[in-house]
């Protein structure tokens, strides 16, 4: 039985503060889900609203056909995987495993085979009679998912389950998660701070500040077309140049820099190209060229990437960072200009 | 070589006074019970065919147990609460439990004397409700002692129980929670494990205070309800039968090792963690 999660209009408060701002968000009957953001944003706030650990100020949360805004936590049927595994230090390794089964009345038999059957598949069929202590961090985790899997919840909740992990486990182990998640069909939801898990593991992330979703989106789209600054930032569009549009002829629009340097754009490449705008590029969307059509620039530091030499420019508005090809190596301070690469770069609107 | 007498002569200074202040007096008065010319046996023949003495030891077994079960409730309901305020209040609430330690045993069992007293505080209001025609004889009974005692033993309990709740993680009751477990189920399946430890830890604490209480017994119980502590205290300085006062404490060594070790094994059940 796969179900979709819908939450409509959720605010929430912490006393006075209010943390949640209008919030929707639907999660697609299996799909995998992540909210993405830094500490701060929502993205916990608005797990613990599903989960039931809080309660929202306004909106509704819904699961299937089932209403959840007020329903207590113990009656949600939602398997969660928490950050620090939070496995009873008091319990087997199996018994940890069975007390979701032991809550829904399943006897001892059935709920000790199950256990076992789900420890087989996340490998730890050998460690049943063990206590939490006696595991490695990867092993707790994976007992922690084999806990929430067994119950076989519609829905799978993961609060930065991979933090305590090192960087080896955590690629191992986001692999396992999406491998189970996939077997199983369950609809997910995922919260991070780190963009790379988010974006391997999930089939939509949103990306997240200030109690708002700010895109919510498939990887692919949010890494080559962001909606807005903020999440062109957050995906490592490091140049942001407002421009005003002076002049459109036909397909061709001209537009300048507050500093005055004019580019020409297509519109068959960027899209429809409003009179003000953003043009957002990553370092290798801004080529670096002694002469031409561009925005000039003074030269600063030079790095060595290998593929391109980046350069940090300096103009009379602000700092950019462009790539310039190895065969030609320019020395800082001198003047070159930034030329956007059509492919690379993209049109947001003006920041509010 | 200085390298490895180093840990045992740091252990020495704390192990000679163990041995002379605590082992050597515990280990002479049990002996003087052993070395009776009727045989070691006859001392306790006498206390188990004495119905009074017998009666002294049930009824200490008994307030002791009661006031164990009370200070435990009472004691992990208060520790709950502490373990949950926000800092500021738990700092004034731990305050509030630990004061009354700072006053002496004797005062706070006078504080009672003048509470249930046949003109104290509580039948004064009685009698000014009208709930009560008479003032109640509260004091000499076995309900005034283990009200006084367990008032006493409480912020014990407090204090061992507050630290114990407070290390159980937030994230393994919401995992409890989410998996189905009820409220209370999770509090039986997972609160209560998880302070095992520390319960044991404090009604041992309360028993032993109990079971070897003298004060309290004396001025709330009186003649009347007399404890094991008590009986020692009579046989040793009114009678000089020290023969019947080391069988006296050779017994009440013997119930409170028999006791430790009971809960001990019931707390293994529960936790099975629990060393």
């Amino acid at each position: 039985m796969t179900v979709s999660l819908t939450l409509d209009n959720v605010s929430a408060h912490y006393g006075s503060t209010q943390v949640l701002k209008d919030l929707s968000l639907s999660v697609k009957a299996g799909e995998l889900v992540s909210l993405l953001g830094s500490s701060g944003c929502g993205k916990t706030t608005t797990l613990r609203l599903v989960a039931g650990f809080l309660e929202p100020s306004a909106g509704s949360i819904r699961l299937g056909d089932r209403d959840l805004t007020r329903l207590p936590a113990h009656q949600r049927d939602i398997g969660l995987v928490f950050q620090n595994y939070a496995l009873f230090p008091h319990l087997s390794v199996r018994d940890n495993v069975a007390f979701g089964l032991k809550q829904r009345g399943v006897g001892k038999a059935e709920r000790d085979a199950k256990a076992n059957a789900m420890l087989e598949r996340v490998g730890l069929s050998a460690f049943a009679e063990r206590m939490p202590a006696a595991l490695s961090g990867g092993q707790k985790q994976r007992v922690a998912l084999a806990r929430a899997l067994v119950i076989e919840p519609p829905l799978l909740m993961f609060d930065e389950p991979l933090s305590n992990l090192d960087a080896k486990l955590r690629v191992d182990m986001r692999v396992e998660i999406r491998r189970l998640q996939r077997a199983n069909g369950t609809t997910s939801l995922y919260v991070t701070h780190d963009q790379e898990e988010a974006f391997s593991i999930s089939d939509r992330v949103a990306i997240m500040n200030a109690g708002r979703i700010m895109q919510l989106d498939t990887p692919e789209v949010l890494y080559q077309r962001p909606a807005n600054s903020f999440v062109a930032r957050f995906v490592g569009f490091e140049n942001l140049i407002e421009m005003t549009v002076t002049e459109r002829n036909g397909e061709m629009v001209t537009a300048t820099t507050k500093a005055g340097a004019s580019l020409t754009l297509s519109q068959t490449v960027y899209g429809a190209i409003p009179d003000r705008f953003i043009l957002a590029a990553r370092p290798d969307g801004l080529a670096v060229r002694q002469s031409g059509e561009g925005i000039p620039v003074t030269l600063g530091i030079r790095t060595y990437l290998g593929r391109a030499y980046q350069y940090q420019c300096t103009t009379s508005t602000g700092d950019l960072t462009g790539n310039g090809p190895l065969s030609e190596l320019l020395e800082p301070g001198a003047q070159a200009v930034l030329v956007p690469v059509p492919e690379q770069c993209c049109i947001l609107p003006p920041e509010a | 070589m200085v390298k490895r007498l180093t840990p045992w002569l740091l252990a020495a200074p704390a192990t000679l006074l163990v041995l002379a202040f605590l082992i050597l007096p515990v280990g002479s008065t049990l002996a003087t019970t052993f070395l009776e010319p009727k045989g070691w046996i006859a001392p306790y023949v006498t206390f188990f065919n004495s119905g009074v003495r017998r009666t002294v030891l049930y009824r200490t077994i008994e307030i002791s147990v009661i006031t164990t079960v009370l200070s435990v409730i009472i004691g992990f309901i208060a520790a709950y609460v502490v373990a949950h305020v926000p800092g500021r209040l738990k700092s004034i609430m731990i305050i509030a439990a630990v004061f009354p330690l700072l006053t002496g045993v004797v005062v706070r069992s006078f504080a009672w004397l003048i509470l249930l007293g046949k003109n104290g505080i509580l039948n004064s209001a009685l009698l000014g409700l009208g709930l009560i025609s008479q003032p109640l004889s509260m004091l000499y009974t076995e309900g005034a002692v283990i009200a006084a005692m367990v008032y006493l033993f409480v912020p014990l309990m407090i204090l061992t129980l507050a630290g114990v709740l407070e290390g159980i993680p937030k994230d393994v009751l919401e995992a409890a929670t989410s998996l189905g477990a009820t409220p209370f189920g999770v509090f039986r399946q997972v609160i209560l494990p998880l302070a095992m430890p520390g319960l044991i830890v404090g009604a041992v604490l309360v028993f032993t205070g109990s079971f070897t209480s003298y004060a309290t017994p004396q001025l709330l119980g009186g003649e009347k309800q007399m404890m094991m502590g008590t009986l020692l205290y009579q046989r040793a300085m009114v009678t000089f039968d020290w023969v019947g006062a080391s069988t006296v404490a050779a017994i009440m060594v013997v119930v409170t090792f028999v006791i430790v070790f009971l809960m001990t094994r019931l707390a293994r059940r529960l936790n099975p963690m629990v060393a």
